[in-house]
């Protein structure tokens, strides 16, 4: 059994469960600005060629929400509901994604760390990842 | 970069549309071919008189503009399909404007329907549920919008819920809004409604709906000559702007904020017609979440950034207020289809021009703005007039 991420080229994900999953960015070597996810031509300056870089896994709350409707493509339908945030990274980047949590757990303007959330597991035994974040010092 | 277009010799000779809701037992086909009948009879015209068309969905596959341009005839027009997500049914109508004010046709027809409830349930991003963005459903996207506001402006969701009745108000008084209530909605009402993603709650949402409605435009003189005796209704200008980068875009998934795209698109189509907000007599503007109505009400120029508020409060946007907003229950009560939406704007826009709005008349309406964004990420706005 693997974890395998749902779309490829989004996010690295470690052989040690422990560890935490890696965003995939893009640098532009030009005017430096920083992209996630990966693209060829820089939206700032409009050079040609970036620079891979792993973006950092820790981030701190823009704005959040939180939906009470089952998770789309999610295999369990009894949760309630989830959270939806974006989180700024210190390179640049507005990340959007799921947070785990309830409601009274976040705060704009909090750090959170990043992890995956397991959406369902295909026929062959494969856990199918997400990116996610969740309060610093949340558990899993 | 310039991209506001200024309309010359052009008017609206005829209006049409299916009123929008889950409908079901309407084939689509039927309901495009309904829609543009009603705008062909409005205008006093048959599909002989139209030299091009441009159809416009989100949902349905390839080919499906052509094959609803057959339910009207088959006269070997040039047809051409348009899709810009919600704001797909605003873009047909603009490229059908240009059409006749560049000269390359007399008359053109800005064709659009979409069925909803027949939607695939990936909302036509086409990828299933195995794409990045799927997970995350739209009203959580403009809810992030909200919570945003509610930080940095200290709006409430009785602002929101106060937005919400009035729309829903107005679209009880519109014999083509889905949602027509029996009675009327208060706030306390839109707020004890069920939560989908805080603070929107289900009656401050948009339904996803079925619909078709049509626009026929043509060389002034033709619709002059044809209806001498109606108020004749003119496109101004038109804008039409995807975002430019700032930091703290979202490549994955639509953007909501921090976003200046409808600002920039508003003030291009201004300067195209060379008017402003205060010439603005009654505005419509993409309300799938209601407090996207809020922020454009800044963005339009309606009011100073971050004062948007105040005119809420105030009941400014509302019957009888400066600037009304939506008087046909916007896409909270109208509806939103997807395709036809823009369009069913325009029909809007055209019976508040020719004073045929019934309880929802905004009194001597000169100049009526339509906004709409698509995806969170293509905006436009379209200025439209009229002369005795």
């Amino acid at each position: 059994m693997a974890r395998v991420p749902i779309e490829a080229g989004y996010f690295r994900i470690p052989d040690d469960p422990a560890e935490p999953p890696v965003l995939l960015g893009s640098k532009c070597p030009n005017c430096g600005e920083v992209f996630f996810p990966r693209r060829m031509v820089c939206a700032q300056c409009l050079h040609e060629g970036t620079d891979d870089v792993e973006l950092s896994t820790r981030g701190t709350l823009w704005t959040w929400t939180y939906c009470n409707i089952p998770l789309f493509g999610k295999k369990e339908t009894d949760v309630p509901g989830y959270g939806v945030g974006q989180v700024d990274l210190p390179e640049g980047p507005r990340i959007q994604a799921i947070l785990l949590g309830r409601p009274d757990d976040f705060e704009i303007g909090m750090e959170l760390d990043l992890d995956l959330e397991t959406l369902r597991t295909t026929d062959e035994g494969d856990d199918v990842v997400i990116y996610r974040f969740r309060p610093v010092g949340a558990g899993a | 970069m310039r991209h506001g277009l200024k309309f010359e010799g052009v008017a609206v000779a005829g209006v049409g549309m299916v009123r929008f809701g889950m409908l079901r037992d309407y084939p689509m086909m039927h309901m495009a071919r309904d829609a543009g009948l009603v705008a062909l009879h409005d205008a006093g015209m048959t599909l002989a008189d139209v030299d091009e068309a441009m159809v416009g969905y989100i949902q349905p596959s390839s080919m499906t503009g052509i094959k609803a341009m057959k339910e009207l005839g088959l006269t070997g027009l040039p047809v051409t399909h348009i899709e810009n997500a919600s704001a797909t049914g605003l873009v047909a109508f603009r490229e059908a404007a240009w059409a006749v004010s560049s000269g390359r046709a007399d008359v053109a027809m800005a064709l659009c329907f979409d069925k909803f409830t027949e939607m695939s349930g990936t909302g036509g991003r086409g990828g299933g549920r195995d794409v990045i963005d799927a997970p995350i459903l739209p009203a959580s996207y403009f809810a992030l919008w909200a919570q945003r506001r509610m930080y940095e402006r200290g709006t409430t969701p009785e602002h929101f819920a106060k937005v919400a009745a009035k729309n829903w108000n107005y679209g009880a008084a519109c014999p083509t809004a889905h949602r027509r209530p029996d009675h009327v909605v208060t706030p306390e009402e839109v707020l004890a409604s069920r939560l989908v993603a805080r603070p929107l709650t289900t009656m401050m949402c948009c339904p996803a709906d079925d619909g078709a409605a049509c626009v026929i435009l043509a060389r002034d003189d033709i619709v002059r000559a044809r209806h001498p005796d109606r108020p004749l209704v003119r496109p101004l200008a038109s804008a039409l702007q995807s975002e430019t980068y700032a930091r703290g875009h979202t490549f994955v998934g639509p953007v909501v904020g921090p976003s200046t795209m409808t600002r920039d698109t508003a003030l291009e189509c201004y300067e195209a017609a060379s008017l402003g907000p205060d010439d603005v007599d009654v505005a419509f503007c993409h309300d799938a979440f209601v407090n996207e109505e809020i922020e454009y009400y800044e963005l339009l120029g309606f009011c100073p950034p971050g004062e948007g508020d105040k005119l809420v409060e105030a009941g400014e946007t509302g019957p009888g207020g400066r600037i009304p907003f939506n008087t046909d229950g916007g896409l909270t009560a109208r509806g939103h289809p997807g395709g036809p939406t823009g369009l069913a704007i325009v029909h809007e826009c055209v019976q508040q021009l020719r004073g045929d709005a019934d309880d929802r008349q905004v009194d001597g309406a000169r100049v009526a703005l339509a906004h709409l964004v698509g995806g969170g990420s293509i905006c436009t706005v379209n200025l439209l007039g009229v002369t005795d």
